[in-house]
């Protein structure tokens, strides 16, 4: 083959012109450390984070909450995202323990299959502190902090027939159907939503989380049941897609969500999506990062019971305004 | 079947004469009926699920569910270009999501110089998105012609590279809302995914317009026979003196600015951009391909054919969700239907060599 120089060179204006691009987005490095700024040997001042990916803002919110307590608490961070993938958690986990980390802070990738690598942590003597999902085990983590997933979908659930008057048409969308929030949320509004003999579900399908998934799925069965009055959706990302399709139907329709996530309670405070529920996201970050920082200062005892349960907020109209970062104020 | 009858020494005596050409006359049936397995698929479905539902067969219904189908057709018109000279395209849903993201930023925040920002109208953030997926279609095609890397692993690894420059561009983050303020000049992205023209979506039309394009190019132009060529046999191709690999590279140029298309189409229609837009959606695309009879050899395949496989496709989705089948099953009937396709597509070969033989 000859050697052609330019298509060479147009080759490397094409990687480098994707990179810019890419590159005039964010200027944050995720996988981060910053510096204690103490004289305590680093090998102990390390907390790991491990979430899924902060594509939703959601565990980004997360992360963010924690690294910031824990930087503030002196430690240094290493913010890693596992993606829902328990095999690229458990490498990262490897990667903790090689590094002597002081706590893995965790928002773990499956009940079951997040088991070995937290015991692996823990026969390293790290101790890891769950945050947002549960694991099938206990004894394995020092403690499990997440938000009350059950009485939150109860309160979207009575929020949402007190905006259908009780009565009439709705659809659910729910989410991945292999995530146990996923069942939880929609037994949730179903615990509530089912007492109402005059409110009928016509339609429900899975939507995997995912926002064009939402779109086309609502567009879809509003065809099928066009006398709809409203939709309730197992997380934001799936309400917003379910309210553009409402929008693209000119219909008047109530869409409620679940996470509290931003873009929805501004939707919210803009009178387009009617309610949401608040997981205290930021909130629980913290508190999985004092007690991580308190369990490392009393010599690894905790005072706090393993599986703790934080109550969730509806977030309405009336209340939009104060959300901030997944806190509601004076929550 | 036909391929034993073939292979068998001669006819036995026994044989009557007539048997023969009736034969023929079925197998001519069946192929012809193979080769329309398309349609005929489609209209079995339209009638099984407006029997079903009384709500399927409406007009508007209809409308949106050719709006659904414009995304994947576009994507999937792209592809063919690539399956057409006998290589794949693995990377376009991730070429959508990198486009949706940067006509998003540019549209939510701008271009960042140091000196200020710079908003553009909607028509050259459109151009740039597609410009953009164009130039990723360019280096797959530059890795597989100049680096000589296997189709299938350049643009598998661009999968992964564009997915994660889409994600890089926001830091994760989703730009919620992209219609614009009159004092950036930058209002309308609304007009190609969620605006009509006439009764009938834009996105709709656009896809006509790139169907019709596509099929003037594969048909009417020396362009087009040349992907034919490099498909059928691109040692024959280079011993002609078809410049092979600039076929191949514009084919990957094809792709990635129909991928980018469709990213868009999507983007404006959610009114929001975020990093996970049409992921796997190039595995609906290669199976709209596969189902319009497109070899993944290379070398066989018509657009129309592609767009045919892609209403299958899309008529099918929305009539499970429509009649309310659980998602479990709509992934398997899904699956059920390509695997069905690829098997009728080598049954018509067969027939159709055997056939050819026999009038040899």
């Amino acid at each position: 083959m000859k050697f052609v120089p330019s298509r060479r060179a147009l080759l490397a204006v094409g990687a480098a012109s994707v990179l810019a691009l890419s590159a005039c987005g964010g200027g944050d490095d995720e996988a981060s450390s910053s510096g204690g700024g103490e004289s305590a040997p680093a090998a102990s001042k390390l907390v790991v984070i491990i979430t899924p990916s902060p594509d939703n803002v959601f565990f980004k919110a997360e992360q963010d909450a924690a690294a910031a307590q824990a930087k503030g608490l002196g430690y240094e961070t290493l913010v890693l995202s596992h993606d829902d993938d328990p095999t690229k958690q458990s490498q990262q986990f490897d990667t903790a323990i090689s590094r002597k980390a002081a706590a893995i802070i965790l928002d773990n990738a499956g009940a079951d299959a997040s088991v070995t690598a937290i015991q692996r942590a823990k026969d390293a003597n790290i101790p890891t502190f769950l945050i947002d999902r549960e694991i099938n085990k206990t004894g394995v983590a020092v403690a499990q902090i997440v938000s009350n997933n059950a009485q939150g979908a109860g309160l979207g659930g009575q929020e949402f027939a007190k905006l259908m008057g009780n009565k009439g048409e709705y659809a659910e969308l729910t989410g991945k159907p292999t995530d146990t929030n996923a069942g939880v949320r929609s037994k949730g509004y179903h615990g509530i939503l089912d007492q109402y003999p005059d409110l009928k579900m016509v339609a429900q399908q899975s939507a995997n989380w995912d926002q064009a998934e939402a779109l086309q799925k609502t567009q879809t069965i509003l065809q099928a049941h066009p006398n709809i009055k409203g939709i309730i959706a197992g997380n934001d990302t799936m309400a917003l897609g379910a309210y553009a399709a409402v929008q693209a139907a000119k219909k008047d329709i109530i869409v409620v969500g679940f996470d509290g996530s931003p873009d929805v309670v501004s939707s919210i405070q803009k009178k387009a999506i009617k309610a949401t529920v608040l997981q205290p996201a930021s909130k629980i970050a913290q508190m999985a990062v004092d007690q991580a920082d308190a369990y490392i200062k009393a010599g690894g005892k905790t005072d706090q019971a393993e599986k703790q349960s934080i109550d969730c907020v509806l977030v309405n109209a009336d209340n939009a305004a104060t959300v901030k970062d997944f806190a509601v104020a004076g929550s | 079947m036909t391929d034993t009858h073939v292979a068998a020494p001669a006819p036995t005596a026994a044989a009557p004469p007539p048997e023969e050409p009736r034969n023929t006359a079925l197998a001519r049936a069946a192929l012809l009926l193979l080769r329309g397995r398309t349609l005929v698929v489609l209209v079995v479905l339209i009638i099984i699920f407006s029997s079903i539902s009384s709500e399927y067969l409406t007009q508007s219904n209809l409308i949106l569910m050719t709006k659904h189908v414009a995304i994947n057709a576009i994507l999937a018109i792209g592809v063919t270009f690539v399956i057409l000279t006998g290589g794949i395209d693995l990377s376009v849903g991730s070429i959508a999501g990198l486009a949706s993201m940067v006509a998003g930023g540019l549209l939510f925040k701008g271009l960042n110089f140091p000196g200020g920002t710079v908003f553009f109208s909607v028509a050259v953030v459109i151009l740039i998105g597609i410009v953009v997926g164009a130039l990723v279609g360019a280096v797959n095609g530059l890795l597989i012609t100049r680096f000589k890397v296997a189709p299938f692993i350049a643009t598998l690894g661009m999968l992964y590279v564009a997915r994660g420059a889409a994600q890089l561009h926001s830091n994760g983050g989703t730009y919620p809302d992209l219609a614009g303020t009159e004092a950036r000049g930058n209002t309308g992205f609304g007009f190609i995914g969620v605006d009509s023209l006439l009764g009938i979506p834009v996105a709709v039309w656009i896809m006509v317009v790139v169907a019709a394009a596509a099929i003037v190019v594969t048909t009417k132009t020396p362009f087009g026979k040349h992907i034919f060529a490099v498909g059928g046999n691109e040692r024959a191709a280079v011993l002609s003196g078809i410049r092979v690999n600039r076929v191949k590279i514009a084919v990957y140029v094809i792709s990635g600015a129909c991928a980018a298309l469709a990213g868009l189409l999507l983007t404006s229609e959610l009114g929001a951009a975020y990093p996970d837009t049409a992921t796997t959606y190039e595995l609906n695309a290669i199976a709209a391909a596969v189902l319009g009879g497109t070899a993944l050899a290379g070398g066989r395949g018509t657009i129309i054919g592609t767009v045919m496989g892609a209403f299958v496709i899309g008529f099918l989705s929305d009539g499970l969700v429509l009649v309310g089948v659980s998602t479990f099953w709509q992934s398997v009937v899904k699956g059920a239907v390509i695997i069905f396709a690829v098997i009728t597509e080598q049954a018509q070969q067969r027939l159709q060599s055997s056939l050819n033989r026999r009038t040899a």
